[in-house]
């Protein structure tokens, strides 16, 4: 019996693999492409596509854990990445910037935290609002349209190139792998990532063994408008310019790489590997389809279904288990 | 069971990548490895405007023996993932890139990307900045300006009193058109006086309609306006329905749709500029083609503004810029 609980568990965590793995092999077995879609370039050039979702599902992925959600994360990217344009065009130093932009999108995060808690509204509607609200200031400071600022060294961080070159990706990828590290041990081995799960399971319970609940919550949406507030900054480093229209609807496909690799919107569930898998399906599905100069609704139908396929297997792994 | 749960899932993706991948290769699978592959990259695909660029790239494709790989961004206007699209042609290796970009600035590097891996690019519709592309295909809008302020200043008989409403601030083609109008009027009829020049009317045509309304109804004695692109042409039309001025107005908007074209044919509107984009999409994918037979291109090329009236709207010329015909070349 529990051998059997220990293979459903591998399962369970080898699945979101078994999907990208689907997805590079198909894409590989196409003649076509075949040879370019293995260059160690092309990996290259996804794994920087990725850095923005990424940076956003680390913090959504805390978030959907705790039984949240956030819908303000791309509305808090573009205010970031405003932000950070901005205070480099009026001439301050990039590094300040850089921090401007961080600390903004983590203000937001607080702000989010602190209303679900003190107003006991579920976080659904605040983040709804917030979505709103961050979009418009972004929109208001920069004057409703984009920023340009000078470029500076914050613009190579999410370069194809890297220089010096013995970095081989891009400082934005490194980052991602690093921060993608240490939020799966956070998860894993700290008393605020297992308070995370036991929010997310059953909040009820958890208050009832001591944990301060409320102050949890704050502190995993701050956490989250960080990431937003950083993924914000790489945008703006990859944009050359502080766009307050970017990213529309991106908190979707972060909602999205978070379900695919494995995260429960009931809470309880998820982890920082399988989000990062899902990131990389959806990366490779794109970067695949637009080689193939496959029309976009293809790559949109195929990503609609693998969001309900996967869930749905997690749905059906559930059940057994019970 | 896990297995078996999992058997519809490969199914349905593999059936859904082969029946793409089918349709695809029925098209255009004979002797492809030696045609040129040439990624075109609108700024959105849904437009008609977009369409018409498209049906302009199959044409030259079609008589110049090349493939063409047409691919918007995901989102429209969306600058980052127009980016994206650029980088993943790059790494498939195409042969040359014709490109609109949804700014000047930011699609600078993935260009220079471009041109370090070898894949020159032709910039068509809006500029780009840097001297990294080969050509530049597009209308040249300050001319479209002038056109429409002749045009109203020879229906206003060189008097009266006009709108000019702009479009939206930072929009480098329609600034182009509004300086051209403005210039021209100031300099060639200056009995003309511009009540309003610095009204916006945003980028719907919700938001011109508002704006428009709220200019008529505070100069409801205005005898001319001129509009710049097709939203703020059509929001505008519905302000001057609605508020009974149709006719009355000496009306000049900018592109063109159906809505438009019955105004122009009811006397509504006066004239509208029209740019010629199915022209551009050809001549964009013909200059790649021709650099990369090694022929000498130029930098620059204009397609051309042509002015639409009530007089010669039928004139197959004409028409075929105000309704372009594209069924035979999309499908």
């Amino acid at each position: 019996m529990k051998r059997k609980k220990r293979l459903q568990d591998l399962i369970g965590w080898l699945a979101p693999f078994f999907g990208l793995i689907l997805v590079l092999a198909i894409f590989s077995s196409i003649p076509e492409i075949q040879d370019r879609f293995l260059r160690i370039a092309n990996f290259k050039s996804v794994a920087t596509q990725s850095v923005i979702v990424a940076l956003g599902a680390l913090g959504m992925t805390l978030i959907i854990i705790s039984g949240g959600i956030d819908l303000s994360a791309a509305s808090n990217l573009a205010l970031s990445g405003v932000i950070v344009a901005y205070a480099i065009s009026a001439g301050i130093h990039p590094v300040v910037a850089l921090f401007c932009g961080i600390v903004t999108g983590g203000l937001i995060g607080f702000v989010n935290g602190s209303l679900i808690t003190s107003l006991r509204l579920v976080p659904f509607i605040v983040t709804l609002g917030m979505l709103g609200i961050a979009r418009g200031i972004a929109k208001w400071i920069a004057g409703n349209q984009k920023i340009d600022a000078p470029l500076t060294w914050v613009n190579e961080l999410m370069t194809r190139n890297p220089r010096p070159s013995w970095l081989l990706l891009a400082p934005g990828v490194w980052l991602m792998i690093f921060l993608a590290l240490v939020m799966a041990v956070v998860l894993r081995y700290t008393v605020f990532g297992r308070h995370v799960f036991a929010v997310g399971s059953n909040e009820a319970a958890a208050r009832l063994c001591g944990i301060r609940t409320n102050r949890t919550k704050i502190m995993i949406y701050s956490i989250a408008g960080l990431f937003c507030g950083l993924s914000g900054v790489m945008q703006f480093s990859r944009l050359t310019v502080g766009d307050p229209t970017v990213a529309v609807g991106l908190e979707l496909d972060i909602i999205a790489a978070v379900v695919i690799g494995g995260g429960s919107l009931s809470g309880g569930e998820g982890s920082i590997l399988g989000s990062m898998i899902g990131v990389f399906i959806m990366a490779f599905l794109r970067n695949g389809s637009t080689m193939m100069g496959w029309p976009n609704y293809i790559q949109e139908i195929i990503i609609g279904a693998i969001i309900v396929v996967a869930v749905s297997l997690d749905q059906i792994r559930h059940r057994r288990e019970r | 069971m896990k297995i078996r749960t999992l058997i519809p899932f490969a199914i349905f993706l593999c059936l859904l990548v082969l029946s793409c991948g089918k349709s695809e290769q029925s098209k255009s699978h004979q002797d492809e490895t030696n045609k040129l592959k040439i990624a075109v990259i609108p700024k959105a695909t849904t437009h008609e405007f977009w369409k018409a660029i498209h049906a302009g790239a199959v044409r030259a494709s079609r008589e110049l023996e090349v493939e063409i790989l047409w691919k918007g961004p995901q989102r429209e206007d969306d600058r980052a993932q127009q980016i994206i699209v650029v980088e993943d042609f790059i790494s498939r290796g195409v042969n040359g890139i014709v490109l609109a970009p949804l700014d000047d600035r930011a699609l600078c590097r993935p260009v220079q990307d471009a041109v370090r891996e070898n894949i020159p690019v032709v910039i068509i519709d809006s500029a780009l900045q840097g001297e990294d592309h080969v050509s530049f295909v597009a209308t040249d809008n300050y001319k479209g300006g002038v056109l429409a302020a002749k045009k109203l200043g020879e229906l206003l008989r060189g008097k009266g009193d006009i709108f000019l409403i702009r479009y939206q601030a930072g929009s480098a083609s329609t600034t182009k058109r509004e300086k051209g109008f403005f210039d021209t009027i100031t300099a060639e009829f200056p009995e003309i006086s511009l009540l309003v020049q610095d009204q916006y009317a945003g980028s719907t045509t919700e938001t011109a309609f508002q704006r428009a309304e709220n200019l008529l109804s505070r100069f409801p004695e205005v005898d001319g306006i001129f509009c710049p692109n097709e939203s703020s042409t059509f929001g505008t039309l519905r302000a001057i329905q609605e508020a009974g001025l149709a006719g009355k107005i000496k009306f000049v908007g900018f592109d063109s749709s159906v809505k438009l074209v019955q105004a122009l044919r009811g006397g509504h509107i006066h004239g509208l500029v029209l740019q010629n984009p199915m022209k551009m999409g050809y001549l964009g994918v013909k200059q790649m083609v021709l650099y990369l037979k090694g022929q000498k291109i130029e930098m620059r090329i204009d397609t051309g503004v042509y002015l639409a009236t009530r007089e010669n709207m039928d004139d197959p010329d004409i028409k075929s810029l105000l309704m372009p015909d594209l069924s035979s070349y999309l499908d």
